[in-house]
């Protein structure tokens, strides 16, 4: 075995356990911040006791611990209530002993999804707490990600576990029968945690962690749910998202469109692991629209190189399926996008004229895909006005970097 | 553990038509209270008059004040109440889906304090 410093170790055992710990916690003492606080307790004395003692499995060690340290909790809090004197601290007991192989940590963070996304919860609160809880992202991580000061974030937890204890949350897996109701929470909660790390290409520090988490929490519940067809979809649509990131920037820090991106950089396995994961959702039989968006990364993700042609045909057939599903105008706008590759910038821009410009005056791809295609069309002095109404809003700073560019080219 | 299920409803509902609507409404919410009673879930309910028979009691600085009306002037008011004690928040939801009502309205469901 090799040698690990105990900082490393205990750095390395609470990301890699810490959601599985805390989630089979909670799934015990239905009680999240017992979880938490348990857990935090069991990190304390890690750091404390394993200079001179590192265990042979240090996940187990915590989740032991841990659930040691709940225990204590719980029987202090009766002892106080009840003011009778305080009963010695438990010993190790025969469990504590076989539990000590971390695989025998129940996995339980699909319940504990389930609670954090509960309807019951506030929408803001829900890909908050499951970050904080299923992936140990710290409160600090989280307000950076979600562009929130901690104190407000902190608040929001707060405020979501003490409903969740309150009114009785349960910390069931609902039944299939309930699923179309709290699956999709599930899920929307997911897919806007997942767009915010998806949104910055650079993925820089704030979302780098999380982007991760959400490769494994959508792993998860792949595994868990593997007859739930968006589902599968989803976690596909991770994985090719991810897959392209190597390449979603160039050699001065600039945002590369993906028609542009080097198909030699995507990651192969990732795209591997996306495809059989949408075939899996397919042969359910039972579509949706997660499906027809994983399947747009798909048909991308599908390119070789950059000498074969752009697939923008499906990815138009995709859009047209996703709005029969929908009426969306972001989706619309998409399509524009690529209706202006296969019929010409001027019946891009006829679309983008039909969509309802003050819904999506504050998105920042409004305006610089019109500008593109004014450009093209062009048509310069309008377009330099929306390159500058996109500038302006500030976007992520490789998204500038490719603004100011396209503007300079004009 | 035991919720109150507060039925809000557009008291109008009920006014219009032969009062048919509400005949109807009162024989679904004794279906569902004999249901629930024989299930063990319900605890007690009723249904309240309108609201323009209630009086408020108001307490300001120390002095009583009533006035003719509800607590609040708006368009949908409390119309009546279940309580029930279900395992825990989802069973409580589940409930409040199946309260009958004569058009639009709303369930509120409220955690009821337990002593202990």
């Amino acid at each position: 075995m090799k040698t690990l410093d105990p900082g490393t170790a205990l750095e390395g055992a609470a990301r890699e356990a810490g959601g599985r710990i805390v989630a089979a916690l909670a799934a015990t003492f239905r009680d999240l911040d017992l979880a938490e606080e348990a857990f935090a307790e069991a990190c304390a004395r890690a750091a404390a006791i394993w200079p001179t003692a590192l265990p042979l499995d240090p996940a187990a060690w915590l989740y032991v611990t841990a659930r040691r340290c709940a225990l204590d909790m719980i029987r202090r809090r009766t002892v106080r209530r009840r003011l009778t004197p305080e009963a010695p601290a438990p010993e190790a007991t025969a469990e504590d002993v076989l539990a000590s192989d971390a695989r025998l940590i129940p996995d339980e963070r699909l319940r504990l999804i389930f609670v954090c996304c509960h309807p019951a919860v506030a929408p803001e609160a829900r890909a908050a707490l499951t970050l904080r809880l299923v992936c140990g992202l710290s409160a600090r991580e989280i307000a950076r990600a979600f562009l929130i000061a901690e104190p407000a974030l902190f608040q929001r937890l707060t405020r979501a576990k003490k409903k969740i204890a309150e009114a009785g949350v349960s910390f069931e897996v609902p039944g299939p029968d309930a699923w179309p109701e709290r699956l999709a929470a599930v899920l929307s909660t997911l897919e806007v945690a997942y767009a915010r790390a998806h949104e910055d290409a650079a993925g820089t520090g704030t979302h780098a962690g999380y982007a991760r988490e959400m490769l494994d929490l959508t792993a998860v519940l792949a595994e868990l749910l593997p007859n739930e067809p968006e589902c599968l979809a989803f976690a596909a649509l991770v994985r090719f998202a991810e897959a392209r990131r190597p390449a979603r920037l160039d050699a001065e820090g600039a945002m590369v469109p993906l028609s542009e991106q080097d198909p030699r950089l995507w990651s192969r396995p990732l795209i591997a692991e996306g495809e059989a994961l949408l075939r899996a959702a397919a042969r359910l039989n039972r579509p949706g629209p997660r499906q027809l968006r994983a399947a747009l990364h798909g048909v991308w993700c599908a390119r070789r190189s950059l000498a074969e042609p752009p697939p923008w045909s499906a990815a138009l057939a995709l859009y047209d399926l996703l709005l029969d599903w929908r009426e969306d105008p972001f989706v619309r706008l998409n399509r524009a996008v690529v209706l202006a590759e296969v019929a010409g910038p001027a019946a891009g821009l006829a679309e983008i004229k039909k969509l309802d410009a003050a819904r999506l005056d504050d998105f920042q791809p409004f305006h610089a895909v019109q500008a593109d295609l004014l450009a093209r069309l062009g048509r310069p002095d309008e377009a330099l006005a929306a390159y500058d109404r996109a500038i302006a809003m500030a976007p992520g700073a490789a998204e500038r970097l490719w603004l100011i560019r396209r503007r300079t080219e004009l | 553990m035991r919720y109150a299920l507060l039925i809000y409803e557009n008291e109008d509902l009920y006014r219009a038509g032969d009062g048919r609507a509400m005949d109807d409404i009162i024989a679904a919410h004794q279906a569902l209270a004999g249901e629930l009673a024989a299930a063990g879930v319900l605890q007690g309910g009723s249904g309240l008059k309108t609201v323009d028979t209630a009086t408020t009691v108001r307490k300001t600085g120390g002095q009583h004040a009533l006035h003719d009306g509800p607590y609040a002037e708006a368009r949908e008011q409390l119309g009546g109440f279940y309580l029930v004690e279900v395992p825990d928040l989802d069973a409580a939801l589940a409930i409040a889906k199946r309260i009958p009502l004569a058009g639009d309205g709303a369930v509120e469901v409220r955690p009821v304090i337990d002593e202990d």
